[in-house]
């Protein structure tokens, strides 16, 4: 069959199932563009700003574990994508980002609209190409969705100058069945030896722990990390990134850790004898000062990603491979040599952090509180919505304080419902997410938990949720402040509240959801706070935009002392530390 | 800290040398010296294609030259990183 550069590029991506492609159009994308009208296979979403478009395709990505894909233009289109990329970057989601790009014969001439996307984007991306000409685009596409799904996922930008997708010349197509890049070959299967030195090492242990984070998301590991502990029982943990991998209600699930963890969770990690890292990289959110951190625990670290093993605490014992199969290898054995496993042994530990836990353990009872005389509390707004949706809904979240209590207090039961900006921290994100992970599950609640700064971020793609009808739900935690900045400056800065108040500037969110052709619902009232939440999440194919109007004054606890703290080093509450 | 000299071979691609030299700036570590060459006699790079079982053409990779000075810990994980990216074939410290 021969086609044009424009039509092989969007038949290349709908050989590889895309369904969704998220962009903006202009000048350098104007063939591709072209191509998109005259398909039905593949739906393409408008969004309002190219941010969106890659925070949507990202939020997409997370709910369904399949790339997202978004179509640029060249120069501020490209640059626009940026956030989104490194975004993605951060918390290692596959993405393929096309950028319109000038013809080659004006590139370094400063023409119109040309950007040097490769150069800007290269830190930020797992890798990139330049398409040469358009026969080369069938390969270049399936290179690229192997790279950005295969071995630690991530972005992968392909930059297209104008000349190779023209509509007049035609070549012809033929999409590979295989792909094979001699020079990337991500370990899949582990060692058989350090998997046996890591089951000796879990046999000996006394206080052992598991610390799963968002590489056992990207691995579809959940069945096998659950499986696994059905034969350990031991404590488990997981990151901002990894909640939901492990069931949250489970009775051996410890919560969060780390910065906002839980107190139980971060004294667990700092008195280990044992740290079973699955997927996580022991980022600085983790372990506050690393010389101070887990001083007696033996480290198994498993992950697809050398380079993320003994960067920051040594692993005494490195497992490479895919997690998911790591894990496998490790049922297996363990089941074999089970007489050895003595459960007796960990008993003492496992009271250790039951005292841990009913001494300092969250509050989950803040909802209870329904007075009007005192103001609403971000915490229960969040119990709410878990009680409303039975934890059954795909939360997204900005960054704050909202993002916090959302991760502390939604308990996810199921991989890829939480769906959040851990690396980066991008505010903006929540918003465009929702609607990627909507796209991606009509049927499902998608809930939105926002703070009223970040959603201004994205604002604008309220339009966009116009004009494809995506009914999600966003729940705006309004603090009528940069609430994370200023607990921070409360805590580290005399309480100087510098550039992280509003001075009543903010919109009416109401009416602003409304001018969108939305639902608006305000909500000023503990009394009203449970019967609003539950008549937005009953119009079921309706945007509903609530503002919550909470307690201006509350911070997140707990919060690790830093700098030079350990993980034992926490405020507990405004007076409390450890 | 000692100097150590670090020998990678890599597609002989666009791009490709300026994603390595772009990872010592991005990861904060200092080049002191680079020299780069296209392959052309293939019979001193035969480990390579030993190593990968790979068939090599002459030009078609290039081989290149990395001093820097890091301690251990720093140099395996700079040996992790730069084998990382997708055009590099093999990294290794030269004795
Ligand atoms: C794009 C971006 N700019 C700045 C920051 C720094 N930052 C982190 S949290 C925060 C405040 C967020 O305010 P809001 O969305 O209202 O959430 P709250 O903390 O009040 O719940 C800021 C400014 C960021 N994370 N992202
Ligand atoms: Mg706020």
């Amino acid at each position: 069959m021969k086609l044009a550069g424009n039509d092989i590029l969007i038949q290349s991506l709908i050989e590889e199932g895309v369904e969704y492609i998220f962009g903006y159009p202009g000048g350098a994308a104007l063939h591709i563009y072209d191509s998109i009208f005259k398909q039905k296979k593949m739906e393409h979403i408008l969004v309002r700003h190219e941010q969106g478009a890659t925070h949507a395709a990202d939020g997409y990505a997370r709910a369904t574990g399949k790339p997202g894909v978004v179509l640029v233009t060249s120069g501020p289109g490209a640059t626009n994508a940026i956030t989104g990329i490194a975004t993605a970057f951060m918390d290692s989601i596959p993405m393929i980002v096309i950028s319109g790009q000038v013809a080659k014969h004006l590139i370094g001439t400063d023409a119109f609209q040309e950007t040097d996307m490769i150069g800007i984007s290269r830190p930020i991306v797992k890798h990139s190409f330049t398409v040469d000409s358009a026969e080369n685009i069938p390969e270049i596409v399936k290179q690229a969705f192997h790279i950005a799904t295969s071995g630690r996922p991530g972005p992968v930008v392909i930059d297209v100058p104008k000349d190779t997708t023209a509509p007049d010349k035609l070549f012809e197509f033929k999409y590979p069945n295989d792909v094979d890049i001699r020079s990337y070959k991500p370990p899949i299967d582990p060692d058989p030896n350090q998997i046996e030195r890591a089951v000796d090492a879990i046999i000996e242990s006394n206080k052992p722990v598991i610390y799963a984070g968002g590489g056992a998301i990207n691995s579809n590991a959940s069945e096998e990390l659950i499986r696994l502990n059905e034969i350990l029982d031991f404590p488990v943990t997981n990151t901002l990134m990894g909640l939901g991998v492990y069931p949250a209600t489970h009775k051996r699930f410890l919560g969060m850790l780390g910065m906002h963890g839980t107190y139980q969770a971060n004294m667990s990690m700092h008195n280990a004898d044992l740290i079973i890292a699955i997927g996580a990289r022991f980022d600085d959110r983790i372990t506050n000062t690393p010389k101070l951190f887990a001083p007696n625990a033996k480290i198994i670290h498993l992950d697809v990603d050398y380079s993320s093993v003994s960067k920051i605490i040594e692993a005494n014992i490195a497992v490479f491979g895919q997690v998911k199969n790591s894990l496998l290898e490790m049922i297996e054995l363990l089941e074999a040599k089970k007489e050895l496993i003595d459960p007796k042994k960990i008993l003492p530990w496992k009271e250790q952090i039951s005292d841990w836990k009913s001494q300092h353990g969250l509050n989950h009872e803040m909802h209870l509180c329904e007075t009007d005389d005192k103001p609403i509390m971000p915490q229960a707004v969040v119990q709410h919505l878990y009680n409303i949706t039975n934890g059954k809904a795909f939360i997204t979240s900005d960054v704050g304080q909202h993002q916090m209590f959302a991760a502390q207090y939604y308990h996810f039961d199921e991989p890829r419902k939480w769906i959040n900006s851990g690396g980066l921290g991008t505010m903006g994100f929540g918003l465009p997410a929702a609607m990627g992970a909507k796209l991606a599950y009509p049927n499902d609640e998608v809930i939105c938990i926002t703070g009223e700064g970040s959603i201004q971020m994205c604002i604008q793609e309220l339009s966009t949720c116009t004009q494809y009808n995506l009914p999600i739900k966003i729940i705006n935690i309004n603090n009528e402040a940069l609430g994370m900045v200023k607990q921070w400056q409360d805590m580290n800065y005399g309480g100087r509240h510098s550039a992280s108040t509003y001075q009543s500037s903010l919109p009416n969110f109401v009416e602003l959801a409304e001018s969108y052709g939305h639902v608006g619902i305000k909500i000023e009232k503990n009394s009203e706070l449970k019967s609003g939440l539950e008549k937005a999440l009953s119009m079921k194919d309706r945007l509903v935009f609530v503002d919550v109007y909470v307690d201006p004054d509350e911070h997140v606890y707990p919060m690790l002392v830093a700098p030079n703290g350990s993980l034992k080093d926490m405020w507990l509450d405004k007076e409390t530390k450890t | 800290m000692i100097q150590r000299k670090l020998s990678i071979i890599l597609e002989n691609k666009p791009g490709a040398l300026v994603r390595v030299v772009g990872l010592f700036h991005q990861r904060g570590y200092n080049i002191e010296s680079l020299h780069v060459d296209p392959v052309e006699d293939l019979k001193e790079y035969k480990f390579v294609e030993d190593k990968l079982n790979i068939k090599l053409k002459e030009g078609e990779v290039s081989h290149l030259i990395i001093a820097t000075t890091v301690n251990d810990n720093l140099l395996r994980q700079i040996l992790r990183q730069i084998n990382k990216l997708i055009d590099v074939l093999i990294v290794e410290e030269v004795k």
